[in-house]
């Protein structure tokens, strides 16, 4: 098991998959922080007065990890805010599922017109999940700035 | 295993300084602190002063909304059918306060509700703060025998000024 978690291309894969998925994801809410904004006020979570900074950091946040993993750069801490954001994300999906609210999750666009449902995204979280657990184990630091 | 706390640090710091600046220098930027209604905020319904005791319950944006995503609810549009093709709530009935029929109002609200059981939720609204036709409609609701109504007085105003989905008929003239 340790042997395929470590193993040189698997965490390739993970690295350049996961950040490119986070760069993507990070993209298409900076153009538009208002539509964020209103994404993370359907869930009811949130502190209304907390919204529009979240808005404004948290896509940066996802922008400078899925570099940082891309690189291997500030490595570390990258691996780190990346499983955090996925286990959020996975919270806030699963309390909407749990509450019946049929709302889009506004991964991947910034307004809730998305089509993507809350269960599709929570299964979608736990595969990405997957990967970047993989990233947090694994002990290869191969072709990174880091290393 | 072993983190690097200060790039952690890092991380959110350059995040934060990023997206407040991006947020001030570049077009759609929103206010760092928003002005977002949430449940535990205390933010309640908007009361009109001609509200009396005995009347449905009013709600807040942010109930209506949660009713909305749900899809259990009914919402209806106490105005008038010109206002309602420019202007409503998606999935909205139109019942205009103005031409209920006279008398037995049963065959009316059967067809329009289509026989809906009589503890629906029903959440009536019109344009907002300035209209008070659906206070008089869920009125009406009330007395009809209906259990489950609710009054939106922000309405349709308040819906579009939080930028929700607003449904516009092809009637609409411009």
């Amino acid at each position: 098991m340790r042997r395929i978690i470590d193993n040189d291309y698997l965490t390739l894969f993970s690295r350049l998959f996961i950040g490119g998925i986070f760069i993507y994801a990070a993209y298409t809410k900076i153009i538009d922080p208002a539509g964020f904004a209103k994404s993370i006020w359907f869930y009811h979570i949130v502190p209304g007065k907390l919204i529009n900074l979240m808005a404004i950091v948290i896509p940066w946040l996802e922008m400078l990890c899925g570099v940082g993993l891309i690189l291997g750069f500030f490595y570390k801490g990258s691996v780190f805010w990346v499983n955090m954001l996925l286990l959020v994300f996975m919270a806030a999906l699963s309390t909407a599922i749990a509450r019946g609210i049929s709302i889009d999750c506004g991964c991947f666009k910034a307004s809730a017109a998305s089509s993507d449902s809350a269960r599709e995204a929570l299964f979608r979280d736990i595969g990405f999940l997957v990967l970047s657990l993989q990233l947090l184990f694994s002990r290869c630091r191969k072709w990174m700035i880091d290393g | 295993m072993n983190y690097n706390f200060r790039q952690i640090i890092w991380l959110l710091v350059f995040a934060a300084i990023f997206g407040i600046v991006r947020n001030k220098l570049f077009s759609g930027g929103v206010e760092l602190i928003g002005n977002w209604r949430d449940l535990s905020s205390g933010d309640g319904p908007i009361v009109p002063p001609s509200a009396e005791e005995g009347d449905p319950p009013f709600i807040a944006i942010d109930v209506a909304q949660m009713e909305h995503s749900l899809g259990k609810t009914i919402f209806i549009d106490a105005r008038d059918p010109e206002e309602f093709v420019c202007a409503t709530i998606p999935g909205s009935l139109n019942m205009p306060f103005e031409y209920l029929p006279e008398g037995d109002l049963k065959p009316y609200l059967d067809s329009v509700l289509g026989g809906a059981e009589k503890d629906l939720p029903l959440i009536v609204f019109c344009s907002g703060e300035e209209c008070d036709l659906s206070l008089h409609l869920a009125r009406n609701l009330q007395d009809e025998g209906y259990t489950g109504v609710m009054i939106f007085f922000g309405g349709a105003t308040e819906w579009e000024k939080f930028e929700l989905e607003i449904e516009r008929s092809a009637e609409c003239e411009e």
